[in-house]
């Protein structure tokens, strides 16, 4: 599942690069709504995101990029607490859901105080996707994963998105399998600093059922390659493929979707990065939202 | 240890720091509850920090007010120059009990940082200060004195560069390294338990009050005023005396105009999420965290600790905010009236607690936490006086 960034400058080739990115096999696209104080980001979606900001990005623009994305794909939406919860939250979520989206990921909401989130994201038919991240209990992990909706997003280090710091990678398997014994209907989906092939093979390899890309496509963007030349470039990276034959979970066996939306599917795999052994600028920096 | 003041606080955090959040929490139960912990605590705030601080009679001060009788509670002689030692021993230690080997830290005027570098230094751990670069170039003694202490300065370029630009990148670290390094967060803001924590290493500064006040005059004080940024002094001033009848005003920074939203969040913002907490923010309409400004590196944040959200609605402290003008001409009053050069963030506070003081009789007495000293501002102050 792709991250794209909602960027007032680029709406007038919004609708292309929706249909670049699922013509480049893209199952889902997750749409990024800037926030000024991005503690979860990286260095190069922070600096998107203020650039985003300083040319007037605003919720209505989030509003009619999810219309246009709905249309071609299934959407999801990911910003920042306060943006949703300073607009109201019931009245935030409803506008998101009424545009199309499906779901809604916020990088700064834990589980712990995620009760009224889930509440007024069931209320508009929205899914309110929960995160896990290295060093949580098994027990907490089953307890987050019986609460998620749409997916389960597993954080796949210690650090922020992109390239980082090479903080040293947990093993992610025992908290897939963690997530698969509470709810074996949910998909898991890792992001954060997968940057080759080899680190989505391996993400997959834990029993994960797709990836998140992020940092990577970000920089695409401000290559200001053409929508077209993206599309391409996600086709060349490929679907990465997940071992074994464990059942496929898409997040489309979740609580039943409003009658607006589209069929929503992030699909068991999803782009990741090629670069194993190219060395490539843009595979090199291929990172999960 | 509450996770929620009335609807305020709580934990918004990346799921990567959770455990962190959780490993604190339980480190944190278990010192309080333990003798050792205590007696090492207090015997480093006495031998270490100068603990107790004097609470003064500003006789001169006083006179020039005409009303009720202002008392200064002198935490601008803790060692290091200000109430930050308070917070920086505790979590210190805390850290020290957990193991972890490495600080980080924010710092916007710079008090933290340096309290922070002493007691890294103190107790052997590795430290690093973030501070934003607006900052360090109008706290640039405070910069000098953390690398003299041992500390690295990471300067931080994003955003307008000053305390809530260093807050977000020393998050952004500890996300990263979350396993080794404690966060020592320095005001009584961040998730929970930050707040709670915070407050309670504070809280000396309340119960010193209590009773030096009952020495001194025979009572506790009718009004007691601080400074509120994150709000880590006035949270420890009020605290033990929440449940008393004394009044509580905290004064945030008003900026240079009055058109200017400065950085009064409890005054002039309204209920957001910033740095793990819902509190008071400063924000636009789509809930972007809003632009501060304020002569005071200190009190230039955009959010507030959410304990005093809570008391604010509650209605148990006032708020008001103070502009730089003002602050500033307190800072020559307490100087020429009392030989004493406070801070510019707890100028905001002197310059509301006489403004109190003209309006009360002379037999009601204010107590004024003067929480830190001015040295650091001399640049400052001197460049507004040409």
């Amino acid at each position: 599942m792709p991250y794209l960034l909602v960027d007032r400058r680029r709406r007038s080739q919004w609708r292309r690069v929706v249909r670049a990115v699922r013509d480049g096999g893209a199952s889902a696209v997750e749409l990024g709504f800037p926030f000024s104080d991005p503690i979860a980001d990286g260095p190069v979606l922070a600096a998107a995101g203020q650039g985003a900001l300083r040319a007037g990005t605003g919720w209505s623009d989030l509003v009619d990029a999810v219309r246009d994305a709905a249309e071609v794909i299934p959407t999801a939406v990911m910003t920042y607490a306060n943006p949703l919860f300073g607009r109201g939250l019931a009245r935030s979520v409803g506008e998101l859901a009424a545009a199309g989206a499906g779901g809604l990921i916020v990088p700064d909401l834990s589980w712990d105080d995620s009760a009224p989130w889930r509440r007024a994201a069931e209320r508009a038919g929205l899914d309110l996707v929960q995160f896990a991240a290295p060093g949580a209990s098994a027990r907490r992990v089953a307890r987050v994963a019986r609460d998620a909706r749409g997916f389960l997003y597993l954080v796949s280090r210690y650090g922020t998105t992109g390239r980082g710091a090479a903080a040293p990678r947990s093993p992610l398997a025992p908290i897939v399998a963690a997530a698969h014994r509470a709810r074996p209907d949910l998909a898991v989906l890792v992001g954060f600093g997968i940057r080759d092939r080899a680190g989505a093979r391996r993400a997959l390899e834990s029993g994960a059922d797709g990836v998140v890309v992020g940092t990577a496509l970000e920089e695409q963007l401000e290559r200001e390659v053409t929508p077209e030349a993206l599309g391409r470039w996600l086709r060349r990276i490929g679907p990465a493929r997940r071992s074994g034959d464990a059942p496929e979970r898409t997040p489309a066996r979740s609580p039943g979707p409003a009658p607006r939306r589209p069929d929503r599917t992030a699909a068991p795999a999803a782009a990741a990065s090629d670069g194993a052994g190219t060395g490539s600028d843009e595979a090199g920096r291929a990172a999960g939202a | 240890m509450p996770r929620r003041y009335g609807p305020y606080g709580g934990a918004y955090v990346p799921e990567t720091l959770v455990p962190a959040l959780v490993e604190l929490e339980r480190t944190w139960r278990s010192a309080r509850g333990d003798p050792a912990f205590r007696a090492e605590l207090a015997r480093l705030a006495s031998t270490l920090g100068g603990r107790p601080t004097p609470l003064y009679f500003a006789r001169n001060l006083t006179r020039r007010a005409g009303g009720a009788e202002i008392w200064l509670k002198r935490e601008d002689l803790v060692h290091g120059g200000a109430h930050k030692f308070n917070n920086a021993l505790g979590q210190g230690l805390l850290a020290r009990r957990m193991g972890k080997r490495r600080l980080i830290a924010e710092t916007g005027a710079g008090q933290h940082g340096v309290a922070t570098a002493m007691i890294g230094a103190a107790l052997g751990l590795q430290t690093e200060v973030y501070m934003g670069v607006v900052d360090m170039e109008r706290q640039a003694p405070n910069v000098e004195r953390m690398r003299l202490l041992g500390a690295t300065v990471h300067p931080v370029e994003s955003g307008l560069g000053t305390l809530k630009d260093a807050i977000n990148a020393a998050l952004r670290d500890w996300i990263a390294t979350v396993r080794t390094t404690h966060y020592l967060l320095g005001s009584a803001v961040g998730p929970h338990p930050f707040p709670s924590i915070v407050a309670e290493f504070q809280s000396v500064i309340g119960r010193e009050i209590r009773w030096q006040s009952r020495r001194a005059f025979g009572r506790l004080p009718d009004l007691a005023v601080a400074c509120v940024g994150g709000g880590s002094n006035a949270i420890g001033t009020f605290h033990p005396l929440i449940r008393s009848s004394v009044e509580l005003l905290g004064v945030e920074a008003g900026g240079p105009s009055a058109a200017s939203r400065g950085a009064a969040s409890l005054v002039r913002g309204r209920p957001g999420i910033l740095h793990g907490a819902l509190s008071y923010v400063l924000q636009d309409a789509d809930g972007q965290i809003a632009d501060t400004e304020s002569v005071s590196a200190g009190l230039d944040y955009a959010g507030v600790g959410p304990e005093h959200a809570w008391l604010r609605d509650s209605g148990r402290a006032r708020y008001v905010a103070v502009r730089d003008a003002d602050a500033l001409r307190a800072f020559r009053w307490l100087a020429q009236d009392e030989g004493i050069l406070p801070a510019l963030e707890p100028s905001h506070a002197l310059w509301a607690a006489v403004r109190a003081a003209r309006r009360r009789p002379k037999d009601q007495r204010i107590v004024v936490t003067l929480s830190g000293r001015g040295d650091k501002d001399l640049e400052v102050v001197a460049r507004a006086a040409r």
